[in-house]
C-alpha cells in the first residue's frame, strides 16, 4: 500500500525526471498544484502519456502492483485524475486500494 | 542480445519468425493459447489468450520485471473464417475481432507503455492482402484486419514521437492452419491476383516479415503487402 504522501512524491519525483529529459525546469519544481494537461500545463499529450507509462512502473517497483491507471473509471470523471498533481496521487491511492479488494 | 515477442509463436508463421529471430541471434518470447511443443535455449513460450488484456498485461509485466526491455512486437495471433458475409455467424464475426484486432490492441498497448518507458521499440503488425482486395466471401475476417490496418496508422502518429515505429505487413496465402479452410480454387485465384502465381511458401513469408521488421528504413504507419498488385 502506499500512503498519499508517497504516491505524491512519487508523482513529483516522476514529473523532475521528464523536467530534466525534456528540458522543461518547471516540471523539476511540480507541486501538488502542478497542471498536467490542458492550458497552462508543462506537458504536452505526448508527455502525458510518457508520464503514466513511467508512473505505473514507478508503483509496479514501488508496492510490486500492476496498476492501470488510464481506466475506464479514471476516463470518465468529470474532474479528470490527471488534470494536477494531486490529483493523480489522489487516484494512484484510490486505484491500489480498489485492486488489493 | 536483441529481444522480441511474438504472438501465435507456437505454430504456423510465428513459429517460422520466432525461428528466423532466433537463428539471428535473437531472444524471443512468445504469446500463444496452446503449447507449441517446441524449444530453444532463447525461446520462452507464455501461455496467454491475446484476446484477455489482463492475461496480455500481466505476461509484459512479468517479462520486462528483471528490467528486459522488448525491442521487437510482432502482432502475429490471428484467427481466419471464411464465410460469405450473409452466412458468418455473429459469434465468428466476434471472435475475428476480438482474436485479430482486440488481441493486436491489447499486446499494442501492454507493450506499447513499456516501450514508451524504454523511449524505443518496433512493433509489426500482421495483416493481410485481402484488405486491399476487399476480397469476398470473407468479409469479417478482412474487416478485422482492417482494423489492424487503421490502429496501425494512428499507433504510429501517437507512438513515433516516443521513439517507437509501428508498421504492418500483409501477406497472401500461406500454407498454415490458417488457409486450411479456403478451397484450392479460390487460393489459385487469390495468388494469381496478388502477383504470386506459386504462391507463398511459410519460409518466404517469415523472410518478408524478418526483414521489413529489422528494416532500419521501415517507415511508422506504413503497409507493407507480400504481393504485386495489378
Amino acid at each position: 500500500m502506499l500512503t498519499r504522501e508517497a504516491a505524491l512524491q512519487l508523482v513529483l519525483r516522476r514529473l523532475a525526471a521528464l523536467g530534466r529529459e525534456l528540458g522543461k525546469p518547471d516540471l523539476e519544481r511540480a507541486d501538488e498544484q502542478t497542471r498536467l494537461f490542458g492550458e497552462a500545463s508543462a506537458l504536452d499529450s505526448i508527455g502525458l502519456v510518457t508520464l503514466i507509462a513511467d508512473l505505473e512502473e514507478d508503483v509496479r517497483q514501488a508496492t510490486g502492483r500492476d496498476v492501470v491507471l488510464a481506466d475506464e473509471k479514471a476516463m470518465s470523471r468529470l474532474t479528470s485524475p490527471f488534470r494536477r498533481a494531486g490529483l493523480l496521487a489522489d487516484h494512484l491511492v484510490a486505484t491500489l486500494a480498489e485492486t488489493s479488494r | 542480445m536483441p529481444l522480441a515477442l511474438v504472438t501465435g509463436s507456437s505454430r504456423g508463421l510465428g513459429r517460422a519468425l520466432a525461428e528466423r529471430l532466433l537463428a539471428a541471434g535473437w531472444t524471443v518470447h512468445g504469446f500463444a493459447r496452446q503449447p507449441g511443443g517446441w524449444t530453444h535455449p532463447a525461446y520462452v513460450e507464455h501461455a496467454v489468450d491475446v484476446g484477455d488484456p489482463a492475461a496480455v498485461r500481466s505476461a509484459v509485466a512479468a517479462l520486462t520485471a528483471s528490467g528486459a526491455t522488448i525491442d521487437l512486437l510482432v502482432n502475429n495471433a490471428g484467427v481466419a473464417a471464411m464465410n460469405a458475409l450473409l452466412l458468418t455467424p455473429p459469434a465468428v464475426a466476434a471472435e475475428l475481432m476480438r482474436v485479430n484486432y482486440l488481441g493486436t490492441f491489447h499486446c499494442l498497448q501492454a507493450v506499447g507503455k513499456a516501450m514508451v518507458r524504454a523511449r524505443q521499440g518496433r512493433i509489426l503488425n500482421v495483416t493481410t492482402v485481402a484488405v486491399p482486395l476487399s476480397l469476398e466471401g470473407e468479409a469479417a475476417y478482412v474487416a478485422s484486419k482492417a482494423a489492424v490496418e487503421a490502429l496501425t496508422k494512428v499507433a504510429a502518429r501517437e507512438l513515433g514521437p516516443h521513439g517507437i515505429v509501428v508498421a504492418a505487413v500483409g501477406l497472401g496465402p500461406v500454407d498454415t492452419r490458417l488457409t486450411r479452410a479456403v478451397g484450392a480454387a479460390q487460393l489459385e485465384r487469390l495468388n494469381r491476383d496478388i502477383g504470386r502465381p506459386a504462391g507463398t511458401t511459410l519460409a518466404e513469408a517469415a523472410d518478408f516479415l524478418f526483414r521489413q521488421a529489422l528494416d532500419p528504413a521501415l517507415v511508422g504507419g506504413s503497409v507493407h503487402y507480400l504481393a504485386e498488385f495489378p
